[in-house]
């Protein structure tokens, strides 16, 4: 497959290339003036932002689905630190057990998780309300947010802790003063990854949605099998430039080569 | 980077602590079935300074961190200033630490590191601010106080973690290791103001190393520890001329070791037989073991205590044997002899000013020592400590 | 030496949050079991029954096997050009990271909306190759299994690509130098050093891609229409137009079944090929 380096070097670039093409294909529909998508394209215009944005749902949503991925991200964040925070310094024995549970819904097809979630969401009598949809992002993105808390808090040198409290720091103090500043990358780094993976989770989520809440991710499912309205197009142009702005913050705080290093779990 | 000036110092001198004592008594520390420490015991004076010494594996950093509070003794107790420590966290006790690493605080400043300890007892911030710049001062890093730690060399370092220590004005400072990781030029000179600021606060220092230059350098007394015992605790002399066994002798200074049986013992004088024949030895000599007729031993010289002379000439009431010298090598102010006597190597060292009277290499000598400077240890057992100490 | 403090059993309600998600978890896997083994009116087979019978059911598991294993299979096999490219150039792979991570966060439905617009009927590349004069009737490249496994190849490949670059980069970067300094050809040092190394990586691409696509609703259902179904596509109409709860359960205890047995197996596999090739 690759015995001629120039053959690989080459199809390598050109399917790295194909990755975002149908993305841009997207982004370039968006402007389009047609009221369908063709090719080659005729004339620029805004008028399908202007649409999206006059349409009430689509705000809507989109609100939604920015507060959503917020609420989700940051109680994620708190439990997967606390969890490994505790095991790390106290229950290191326990470790183990803790990381096979919390990556275990990795191993689910999304389709079953989904009517999982149903069956969970429904007890609780949440379907079709945001804390439904919370709960099962929640689950959802525990593994994900879990991952670069670990590895933060233990790539974190334990003579730290030691010495703030030498110095007369409390536990408390020690963690508030020392282990969660030195841990900011991996807490950023959750916070975001778990934010992007809710605010695009769609598998799961268009199961719990309801007559009164759907998100951005859902609501452009449920379009799409309809119509192909370059609105279609408008909106998801901008939950790429969300998710983009994200990976670029992503590779600020923490840098993107986090996700290709071994040391994981 | 020079060590803060003691006339300077004189009158800013934070404090003089009258107090910094330690009593260990019958520690030990076990972790499962493995034993890391056996029964400590162990009085460190106000105001000294104190070196564990000996081979990783010792259970040196061990008994640092059971007096730090990281871990506690599975038996015996632990007293500073004659208060019981037993169940008080680190946080709670009057010490101060600096670590192997130094576990400075990246994300601080030089000076927010040294005002941690003080932010954390709410100390005002005026008296807080003087005191941050009296010990940056004192460490000779009174400029740097705006500096990053990522900025710092690594000697600066070294004097941010001391002054963040002393900043709190502990009853006893813990040194794990602190100057292992620096350069021997760097490490030379940290030792010489390290115990200058130590001299100056009269701080009880508790200092681990397994250089025992470094421990000598520094130390008022000395605890020798091997396979998790205290094998001696003294003075650094005293440990040098009288070694409490022959771990302590080997590790602490080099030693010629020459086998031995012994044949005799009468009052004051023991009789062994060695290379060269028999020679009666005074038992003044005997290091902690009291020997029995057939028992065999090693006959321990320090390399400044053996002579070597002309072929002919005349002993002088020594004990003399002759051979060979193998190699004559010259080190500044001394001259270092590697000898042959039938099987047995030995070294001899000798001041370079003397050199023009002593035998050059390949030629015969006569190897001539005082019997009252020959030290008679018991053999060690098995493999205990095989590795240390240059075999002559 | 790492000692752990001994803590005030207050302290382990820090553990409380994560216990009471994965107990949730828990429940709701158990949910799902209850539910698929029962109907309306209690404990049955009847779903099972059902699913493992109908001849039409048999085809829709057989495609979303086969096309699954295809899936996994193209999008390991098409990364590694990607990988080798970034694990090559190290001085531009954070910048081509992006590249490959922008695509695989954004969200599935937008990707496959945007291969909805290249491959339909009056699409980009049927509009291409019209205005080219190459054909004259649109090309059926979606409604069927192509399209599926064009967007779920597509969908799929960022996560085989970081896979396989995590285990390239556990290798010393200078090896293939090494390699190609003792002499080998480019191709022997690819298959001899590089293959070898990077298999993990490439093992756990093709488990999890091969579980994500088996699991996948709505690329199947965009891109496959009703006409060309996934098990997540029955699954999709059980919950959202027959609202026959039991039914979506037991077709997803297929789900997991196969994805059970799939895992053993390439763990298998897995094993066997790296002992040869070792």
């Amino acid at each position: 497959m690759s015995a001629n380096p120039k053959l690989s070097t080459w199809a390598g670039i050109l399917l790295l290339i194909s990755l975002p093409a149908p993305i841009l294909i997207i982004i370039g529909a968006s402007f389009s003036d047609t009221s369908y998508i063709q090719f080659p394209p005729e004339g620029l215009s805004l008028r399908w932002y202007r649409d999206a944005l006059f349409d009430p749902r689509w705000p809507r949503a989109f609100a939604i689905s920015v507060g959503i991925a917020a609420v989700t991200a940051v109680i994620v964040t708190i439990v997967s630190f606390m969890a490994a925070y505790y095991t790390q310094r106290h229950a290191p024995k326990l470790a183990t057990w803790l990381e096979l549970a919390i990556f275990s819904p990795l191993f689910f097809p999304h389709a079953a998780m989904g009517v999982a979630m149903v069956a969970l969401v429904a007890q609780f009598g949440l379907i079709g309300t945001a804390p439904g949809i919370v709960l099962a992002h929640l689950i959802v993105t525990l593994p994900f947010s879990y991952r670069p808390i670990h590895i933060a808090l233990r790539s974190l040198d334990p003579d730290l802790v030691r010495a703030a409290n030498v110095m007369g720091a409390s536990e408390w103090r020690a963690l508030k003063d020392i282990v969660i500043p030195m841990c900011r990358s991996g807490i950023l780094t959750s916070l975001l990854f778990a934010g992007i993976i809710s605010f695009d989770e769609v598998t799961v989520t268009m199961f719990l949605i309801g007559p009164n809440i759907s998100t951005l991710p859902v609501q452009i499912f449920s379009f799409v099998q309809d119509s192909a309205t370059p609105v279609l197009a408008a909106i998801s142009t901008i939950s790429v430039l969300i998710t983009f702005l994200a990976v670029l913050i992503l590779d600020r705080v923490a840098g993107l080569t986090f996700f290709v290093r071994h040391d994981g779990a | 980077m020079s060590p803060a000036q003691p006339e300077a110092l004189a009158p800013a001198a934070p404090f003089r602590a009258a107090r910094g004592s330690i009593h260990v008594a019958g520690v030990a520390k076990a972790y499962g079935a493995t034993t890391v420490l056996t029964g400590l015991d162990l009085t460190v004076e106000a105001g000294t300074f104190v070196t564990l010494l000996g081979p990783s594996g010792c259970g040196k950093t061990t008994l640092l961190r059971l007096i730090a509070g990281f871990i506690q003794p599975s038996a015996g107790k632990i007293a500073i200033d004659g208060r019981d420590m037993a169940g008080l966290p680190p946080q709670r006790r009057p010490i101060g630490m600096v670590f192997q690493n130094l576990a400075l605080f990246p994300h601080f400043s030089v000076e927010e590191n040294v005002a941690y300890g003080l932010r954390l007892r709410n100390v005002p911030e005026t008296e807080l601010r003087r005191k941050v710049k009296t010990f940056l001062d004192l460490v000779g890093l009174g400029h740097l106080g705006n500096r990053r730690i990522s900025q710092l060399s690594g000697g600066q370092k070294q004097r941010v973690a001391l002054a963040r220590s002393l900043v709190l004005e502990p009853s006893i400072l813990l040194l794990d290791e602190p100057l292992s990781a620096l350069d021997l030029q760097l490490r030379k000179q940290l030792q010489v103001a390290l115990k200058e600021i130590q001299r100056e606060l009269g701080t009880t220092f508790v200092f681990v190393t397994h250089d025992q230059e470094e421990a000598t350098l520094m130390s008022d007394r000395i605890v020798v520890m091997s396979a998790g015992a205290i094998q001696q605790y003294d003075t650094p002399p005293a440990i040098y001329s009288q070694p409490a066994n022959l771990f302590v002798a080997k590790f602490v200074g080099e030693l010629n070791e020459i086998p031995g049986r012994i044949a005799a013992v009468t009052a004051g004088t023991i009789e062994i037989d060695g290379p060269g024949g028999r020679h009666a030895l005074p038992a003044s000599g005997l290091r902690g073991f009291s020997p029995a007729a057939g028992a065999s031993c090693v006959i321990g010289l320090r390399p400044e205590r053996i002579a070597i002379l002309p072929p002919d000439a005349d002993a002088g009431g020594r004990i003399a044997l002759p051979g060979t010298v193998i190699e004559r090598i010259a080190l500044g102010p001394v001259l270092r002899f590697i000898l042959r006597c039938g099987e047995q190597r030995l070294v001899a060292v000798r001041l370079a000013s003397d050199g023009a009277a002593l035998p050059e290499a390949g030629s015969t000598c006569r190897i001539a020592f005082d019997p009252a400077d020959a030290q008679v240890f018991e053999p060690l057992a098995a493999p205990a400590a095989a590795s240390f100490g240059e075999k002559p | 030496m790492t000692e752990t403090q001994p803590a005030s059993p207050a302290k382990a309600l820090l553990l409380l949050p994560v216990l009471v998600l994965l107990g949730l978890f828990f429940v709701s896997v158990f949910q799902l079991f209850s539910n698929g083994f029962a109907d309306a009116d209690g404990w049955s087979l009847r779903y099972f029954r059902q699913i493992l019978n109908r001849s039409d059911y048999q085809v829709i598991f057989a495609r979303t096997i086969l096309s699954s294993l295809t899936v996994a299979l193209l999008s390991v096999a098409l990364s590694y050009p990607i990988a080798l490219l970034l694990w090559r150039l190290e001085r531009w792979r954070n910048t081509l990271l992006i590249v490959v991570l922008v695509p695989w966060l954004v969200s599935l439905v937008v990707r496959t909306y945007g291969w909805l617009v290249l491959l339909g009927p009056k699409g980009v590349i049927n509009g291409m190759l019209a205005w080219t004069g190459i054909v004259h009737q649109p090309l059926a490249l979606m409604f069927n299994d192509l399209g599926i496994v064009i967007g779920l190849t597509h969908v799929l490949i960022p996560f085989a690509v970081i896979s396989i670059l995590s285990s390239l980069l556990a290798i010393e970067s200078n090896l293939e130098e090494a390699s190609g300094v003792l002499g080998a050809s480019r191709f022997q040092t690819f298959r001899r050093i590089v293959l070898p190394l990077s298999l993990p990586g490439a093992f756990t691409a093709l488990i999890v891609i091969f579980l994500a696509s088996i699991g996948a609703i709505v690329t199947p259902i965009v891109l496959g229409g009703m006409s060309h179904q996934f098990v997540g596509s029955q699954i999709y109409q059980e919950v959202m137009y027959t609202f026959n709860l039991n039914k979506a359960a037991a077709w997803s205890i297929c789900l997991l079944a196969i994805s059970f047995l799939s895992l053993l197996l390439l763990k298998a596999i897995e094993r066997r090929l790296i002992g040869t090739l070792e």
